[in-house]
């Protein structure tokens, strides 16, 4: 599968100084002055922090508030691009011990697909004993096939930098193109084995079987989006996760491919997390993946894939399911974007609401057990206790309820309310059992 | 530059809608309408035709008095008025269908807070309506055994208008679960349980499966309001149904009335099924 790569260098460049979730950077650059590729141009301190390199070549034309794909503004560093193609000296450390790739990862500002910063996923300070490949998404996993080396050596250095024993790559059981793939490729010599995921056959029954540090599970259809951990746990090794724990707790850490890939580029090449490869899908004339350097606008993404085909109502990033719609689409690429889907002015839903008739199609999709009708029938009303009783914390926020609903109800967002407040409420008895 | 369009997510949904559901049903009973109509003439014509108006004109009077939002156009109304029909004999006066539909729609449907909020049934309980009101005219002529196949397809035995042809309702009803209009928990929970217990009784099947009973196991306990919406709970939500519907008819040896008293009965049981059945989510829950 060919991806698409932008052939002309944007208007502007938008990096926005936060692109995990985490603290945020301190811009490291003053409005006039040039930066050149690789250039750090956001630095921050604390614990959880993932720094921001310019991927472009230009001049800072301002450090204001601008959009973002999370539809909120915040402050970003805004380039003026120049065709020149100076960049900083990227050095190559090829024979890293652990801890120094560790420190690599953290350098180069590798984040999660799930908005966490690598390093910390791959070190979170617990006994960790695999770590997990998401590779689910098919577009963006056929994407990364034609340098598949690079993203399993990215992937067994994460292992060697965390001290991670067992790597297990998740791939959706209907991707044949990927499975061929891993079939073909080999790691440190030897062929991938792809296994299937069937009932009880977790990834310890094979692990057992073999003395290969990396295995391939090809599981049922589902594709495990950043809220679904639980889910990739328990299919992928057995092990649920309780509520309020984290993979970390059940000795599990889950990467995704294109930090496999950024890995790999900054341990062998010596360069930061500038670029990685998102899908485009929708209402665009020529839908598929498209290599992106971060700040690109998504303005300009969409014209290297053709174009809107006819009036755009919506552009929506990250999934149909739980994305954000922006209000522009001058809003950048960052380091948690995973895709761009774009609906026609006709497509865009006019649903209005009406009374719950309790046909518990929302119970029988949730996939995690829960009653979602329920539950937002008690947010609404304001009893959030009850919500807690009906385990509302529990919901992983996947959108299943509220898509199947013939009442249309806004079960996700009331949903998400009742367990703002339940924390909010919880926060606030903390403190007071102290005092007592 | 265009103007993009912001709003809360999920920003695809399925078509499926109240209103597709309910005339689903609606189309779903037209079939043993159209049969009873065939059978009984213009009888049941006009208690089909007085059972509508009379739901549809009382959800109108109430919603233009009180300044709702219309909502006769969901299908709720007319399929409520159709069900009733369905339940009662042809030889009840129009006038006293029409009462009672206006009291299904009226009194169960909106004085309980109208749809998605009622306790019991509405066609349910204008049925005990009349049985209590005018229980001379609820006596249905005969009633239905069917004894060889060919009673399943038309029973020329049949008291009410439903009862002309149980493989209508029960094909048309198979139908709503294949396209999964009606989930099939309660059914099967309710249709194995009656069966087997009748047959463990010593009853014969065949005062158990007539038209009235299929309508009851795919129409009226699958209402979704009045039934639990927990998984289990509609398994045993199905299972009660049943047993009711056997203690009823074993001893009064009437499975049409067993059937309808029965489901009556299980609606007001359907909350506390479903406050005990609350399933445990996914990963268990983390100690307090």
């Amino acid at each position: 599968m060919s991806v698409i790569k932008l052939d002309k260098l944007p208007e502007k460049v938008i990096l926005p100084l936060k692109q995990h979730d985490g603290i945020a950077c301190a811009p490291l650059v003053k409005k006039g002055e040039e930066v050149i590729i690789g250039q750090k141009i956001g630095d921050c301190e604390g614990s959880d922090l993932a720094y921001i390199h310019s991927p472009y070549c230009g001049t800072v034309e301002a450090i204001e508030e601008m959009p973002s794909p999370m539809g909120k503004r915040i402050l970003s560093v805004v380039l003026a691009p120049s065709e020149c193609a100076e960049s900083v000296d990227f050095v190559p450390e090829k024979d890293a011990p652990p801890s120094r790739l560790l420190e690599i990862i953290r350098e180069a500002g590798v984040v999660e697909y799930y908005e966490k910063p690598t390093y910390l996923a791959l070190k979170p300070g617990k006994r960790i004993d695999t770590l997990i490949m998401n590779a689910t998404f098919p577009l963006i996993t056929n994407a990364y096939l034609d340098s598949l080396d690079k993203v399993l050596e990215g992937f067994r250095l994460m292992l060697e930098a965390g001290g991670i024993s067992r790597g297990a790559i998740v791939i959706r059981a209907d991707d044949k193109e990927s499975i061929k793939a891993f079939k073909n490729a080999k790691v440190g010599g030897k062929p991938l084995a792809v296994a299937p995921l069937i009932g009880k056959r977790h990834a310890d029954y094979y692990f057992e079987d073999t003395d290969d540090e990396i295995i391939v599970l090809a599981g049922g259809k589902i594709t495990y989006t950043p809220t679904m951990m639980n889910l990739l746990s328990a299919d992928v090794m057995g092990r649920k996760i309780p509520l309020g724990y984290e993979p970390a707790d059940v000795h599990v850490a889950v990467c995704g491919v294109k930090s496999a890939k950024a890995v790999y580029d900054a341990v062998y090449e010596g360069k930061p997390y500038l670029e990685n490869v998102i899908t485009v899908l929708g209402a665009v004339n020529r839908p598929g993946s498209v290599l992106v350097s971060f700040g690109t606008p998504i303005k300009d993404v969409i014209e290297a894939c053709g174009g809107y085909k006819g009036e755009p109502g919506k552009v929506i990033v990250n999934g149909s399911r739980v994305g954000v719609a922006l209000y522009t689409d001058e809003a950048p690429v960052s380091k948690n974007t995973t895709g761009v889907i774009v609906q026609t002015k006709d497509e865009v839903l006019r649903d209005v609401s009406s009374a719950c008739i309790h046909c518990a199609r929302c119970v029988d999709v949730c996939p995690m057990n829960l009653l979602p009708g329920r539950i937002a029938v008690m947010a609404d009303q304001g009893m959030y206790e009850k919500c807690g009783e009906y385990h509302a914390l529990s919901c992983i926020e996947c959108g299943d309820c509220a898509a199947v609903c013939p009442a249309k109800k806004h079960l996700v967002q009331l949903i998400r309310f009742s367990k703002l407040q339940l924390l909010q409420m919880c926060a606030e008895a903390e403190p007071a059992e102290v005092t007592e | 530059m265009t103007t993009f369009t912001v709003s809360p997510p999920p920003h695809r949904r399925s078509k499926i809608s109240i209103k597709n559901l309910m005339w689903g049903r609606v189309a779903a009973l037209v079939p043993i309408s159209l049969a009873a109509i065939y059978f009984f003439g213009f009888a049941a014509l006009g208690n089909i035709v007085a059972s509508i108006l009379g739901a549809v004109g009382i959800e109108l009077v109430i919603e233009k008095a009180f300044k709702y939002e219309l909502t006769i156009l969901d299908g709720n109304a007319v399929y409520m008025g159709l069900l009733l029909a369905l339940i009662c004999p042809p030889t009840l006066p129009a006038w006293m269908i029409f009462v009672a539909a206006m009291f299904a729609v009226g009194i169960g449907k909106h004085a309980f807070g109208g749809i998605g909020s009622y306790v019991f049934h509405p066609a349910l309980a204008a049925w005990v309506f009349l049985s209590l009101s005018w229980a001379q005219d609820m006596l249905p002529g005969s009633t239905p055994i069917t004894s060889s196949f060919s009673d399943l397809i038309f029973e020329t035995g049949a008291g009410y208008l439903g009862d002309v042809s149980p493989i209508l309702v029960l094909l048309t009803g198979v139908a709503l679960i294949a396209v999964k209009f009606i989930e099939w928990r309660i059914p099967v929970a309710y249709f194995l349980t009656t069966v087997i217990l009748a047959v463990v009784l010593g009853d014969p099947v065949s005062y158990v499966i007539t038209g009235t009973f299929l309508l009851g196991v795919l129409f009226i306990a699958t209402d979704t309001v009045t039934s639990p919406v927990t998984k289990n709970g509609r398994i045993i939500y199905g299972i009660l149904c049943g047993v009711l519907t056997v203690l009823y008819g074993y001893f009064s040896g009437n499975y049409l009335w067993g059937t309808l008293y029965a489901l009556l009965l299980a609606n007001a049981a359907a909350p506390y099924i479903e406050v005990n059945t609350l399933p445990k989510p996914m990963g268990g829950v983390a100690h307090e």
